[in-house]
Order: C-alpha cells, then structure tokens, then sequence
C-alpha cells in the first residue's frame, strides 16, 4: 500500500532550483543536525507525559521535513502532533519508534541526493 | 498598481523556532532582494522589534516561550510596533489558528512549506502597502500637528467630540490686506510663511497647537487634543514670545524696506468642545464653544483698545504672579448677554519666575 517514495523528487527538484545547490547542502546538513535533538525532546515528553512539548516537537518535525518533500515522514510528524494536541499519549510509543526509524531512512536519502548533485 | 515599479526592498524579520524553516525563508528573502534577520522564539522577535525598526515580520504561529498569538498581542498593544505588517507562516492545517491571527491584527498568511511565488507576492503587497500607510502618516504629520497625529495613532479616527478644559488664542496681522495691496503676491506668501513659521515656534514652544491656519490669521489651543499642565500661564508666554518675534522680524523687515507687521492676540480659558470635524474624506482637529468664541472677540476688541495681548479672567486667575496684567474693565462684548472683565498683558515686560 505504501508505495509513496521517502522523498517526493518534484518537491525536491522545485526546493533545489530555488535555493541553488550549495545552499540546499547546507540545508540538509542544518535538518541533519538540528532534526534528533528534537527527537530527543519528542522521546522525552513522551517518558514525561508532557503534552505540549510533544506536540511542539512533532510540530517542528512536520514543519521542516516537508521542506524537502519528505511526505510520508512529514505525515506521520503531523500524526503525534494531532495526538499531542489532543492529549493523547497512551498509545503512541509504536509511531514515535515508526518514527525514530523513519527518521534514519530520510537521513539516508536526503546525504544520497546531496551527494549526488 | 505597484506592478511595473521595481520590487520593493525592506529589513524583514523571520521568527520560527525550526532553524531548517528560518534558513530556507530568510534565503528566499534574501534571493528577493531583501535583508532578513531571525529570531527563534517570540520573546527574541519582540526583543528584535524593539531594538531596530523593521518594515515586516514573518511568523510562525507554534513557538516555545511566546507563541504567535502572544506576540501579536503584544504588538498590537504596542504604538510603535503596532503598524509593522506581520504575514503568519504556518501549516496548511493551522487554517483556523491563522483566521483567530488575521482578526488579531496580522496582515496575512503564508502557508509551509512556502512557495516562492507566493512568498514574493505576499511580501510585496504588504510592503507596498506598508509604504502607502507611511506615506499617510508623513502626511498627517506634515498637515496635521504632532499631538493630533499621535492622538490619532492612539485613538484612531473618529469624528466627534468632548468636553475639554482648555485655552484657546487666535491671533491675526493688522491691516493685513494694505500690507497684501502694497506688495507682489511672491513677496506676501513670503510675509506669511515667516509669520506663521516664527508663531509656530512660539506656540509649541510653550506646548500650544496651532490647529487653524486662516489667511492672516491662526488659532492655537494649549490643553487638547492632550492635557496641558499651567496653560493659562504657558498661552500668555507664548501671547509674549509672538510679539517679541514679530518685533524682531519688523526689523528685518524694513531692513529690507518692508513692511513692518503687527498682530492682536486673543486668549480665553474655559472649557471646549474639541474633535475632528468635517466628513470622512477631509476633516480636521478643532475646538468650539463659548471659550474659543471669546478668545476670537477678545483678539478683534484688541483693535479697540490698542493693545496687542487681551485676556480674559479665568486665563488671568491662572497666572503665576510673574506676569504682569492691566485690568480693563468690564466690556461689552459682541456676541455676549454679560459684560466681560478683560485684561491687557503689557508687552515687553520681564517675566519674573
């Protein structure tokens, strides 16, 4: 059922011709670096049942993920962001692990398409 | 429309606590031709705002420390800040929250991941507009005085009126059109920029407001549209600075061979009615009632009496003992069922504070 690619490549194409490869590099370096300290955060609000980091933190991932086009990730940030904000943190352990995992393979594909420019 | 002109460039500030969303705005922004800074949070933005002026804000709504909302709120409450336009960044999904921001004052709203496109539109019609309603302003600042533009910024516009205690003064050159015949009409335009440039002076030097300019002739008022600590006493040192001026300026005058001035000036206190006046497309900020009716006759009984400063008894009670007042006695006044004690201020004399 899930055959949506980890990167959507027309949004992809459209955010590196606007901003210019080596501005997209440092880009993803940024998404790369700034990305699992708020996972971390995500982890820990979780641990802490604090709602409102939670949902800010899956806010932020949403947010920026979609920059790139990364669609099915983005999509299950906006998920725990819903849940967040509806307090609903009993049964989400199995979508922020989802995510965690998720997060590795995006890592994965966003340093092979810098690469490959 | 501001189509065929060159796209406009200004100092814009992005706030989004997501490092990856400010880098790629402020990049975008900057490929437009703006400057861009950052800030991360909403305390930072206000903290930003305050320090250096800014022509827009980009803004994220979901921030740690204050939030979109709170900052807005805080912008709005604040008259300096308060007319920087703000475009809300937010989620596709957030449409509601960006409504609740739009009625709380911001301009408009982008939605992330934002399009360029889009972007550049947004941003120029707001700085298009921001550069129409600065235009505005420099106008009311120019036509209107600096206490009527600010109590405009602060109340906003609308016609009607209160009750104020206020003085009122008119003052006006003496046989001004045989000055007017005997000259150019470049040469009595002159006269009267030079005139009205030094009463100006004179007036808001003691915190009076000129608020009508009527050929010859002005009206000032000391105590609206914002309260006035002593105006009686400051009117009367304003009333003693003008003719001081205009004894100085008689001199420059037939230095050249022109002709001197001179003026009668008129002060009552009381209270007045003041506000804008006029209809929605032109109006303007003034005061009427009884007071200012006085202060008009008192300026014209000038002539009578042949002497240039003329009071009346609620201006003259609050005066400091410094200034120096001659009765007049009781006049019959135009316009008025009772008699009137009137007061001459001698022209020239040494204030003792």
């Amino acid at each position: 059922m899930n055959t949506e690619p980890i990167i959507n490549p027309d949004t992809f194409g459209a955010l590196r011709s606007m901003v210019g490869d080596e501005f997209l590099s440092e880009l993803i370096d940024t998404f790369c670096t700034e990305t699992p300290p708020i996972i971390g955060d995500l982890q820990r609000a979780l641990a802490e049942g604090d709602a409102d980091t939670f949902r800010r933190a899956a806010h932020s991932i949403k947010s920026s993920s979609a920059n790139f086009g990364a669609v099915p990730f983005s999509a299950l940030a906006r998920e725990l962001e819903i849940l967040g904000r509806e307090h609903n943190l009993a049964q989400v352990g199995d979508k922020v692990a989802r995510l965690v995992a998720d997060y590795g393979q995006l890592e994965r594909a966003l340093r092979e398409l810098q690469h490959a420019s | 429309m501001p189509r065929e002109t060159a796209p406009i460039s200004g100092h814009l500030l992005v706030v989004d606590d997501n490092k990856v969303n400010r880098l790629l705005l402020g990049r975008s922004l900057e490929q437009q031709g703006h400057r861009v800074a950052f800030a991360e949070n909403g305390r930072q933005a206000l903290e930003v705002l305050r320090a250096q002026p800014f022509d827009l804000v980009l803004l994220d709504i979901q921030m740690p420390e204050l939030d979109g909302f709170q900052v807005l709120e805080q912008l709005c409450h604040d008259l300096h800040l308060r007319d920087i336009p703000v475009i809300m960044t937010s989620a596709l999904e957030e449409l509601d929250s960006v409504a609740r921001c739009i009625e709380m004052g911001a301009e408009d709203y982008l939605t992330k991941p934002v399009n360029a496109i889009l972007l550049r539109a947004r941003i120029n019609a707001s700085l298009e507009k921001k550069r129409l309603r600065d235009q505005q302003r420099e106008l009311v600042r120019k036509f209107a005085t600096a206490e009527v533009a600010e109590d405009l910024q602060a109340s906003g516009f609308s016609l009607g009126g209160k009750f104020v205690e206020a003085t009122a003064m008119f003052s006006d050159i003496r046989s001004f059109t045989t000055i007017a015949e005997s000259q150019s009409p470049a040469d009595t335009i002159d006269l009267l920029n030079d005139y009205y440039t030094l009463m100006f002076e004179a007036i808001a030097g003691h915190g009076g407001v000129v608020n009508q300019m009527v050929g010859d002739g002005l009206m000032a008022i000391f105590g609206a549209p914002l309260p006035l600590q002593n105006r009686c006493e400051r009117s009367v040192l304003a009333a003693l600075e003008m003719m001081e001026m205009i004894e100085l300026f008689g001199c420059e005058q037939e230095a050249q061979s022109k002709p001197r001035i001179r003026i009668g000036i008129g002060i009552a206190s009381g209270e007045v009615i003041a506000g804008y006046t006029g209809t929605l497309r032109r109006a303007t900020y003034t005061c009427v009632g009884d007071t200012v009716n006085l202060a008009a006759r008192l300026e014209a009984h000038t002539k009578v009496v042949g002497e240039p400063i003329l009071i009346d008894e609620t201006t003259q009670q609050g005066l400091s003992s410094g200034i120096e007042t001659v009765p007049q006695g009781p006049v019959q006044l135009k316009g008025k069922t009772d008699e009137v004690r009137v007061f001459s201020v001698p022209v020239g004399q040494k204030v003792r504070r």
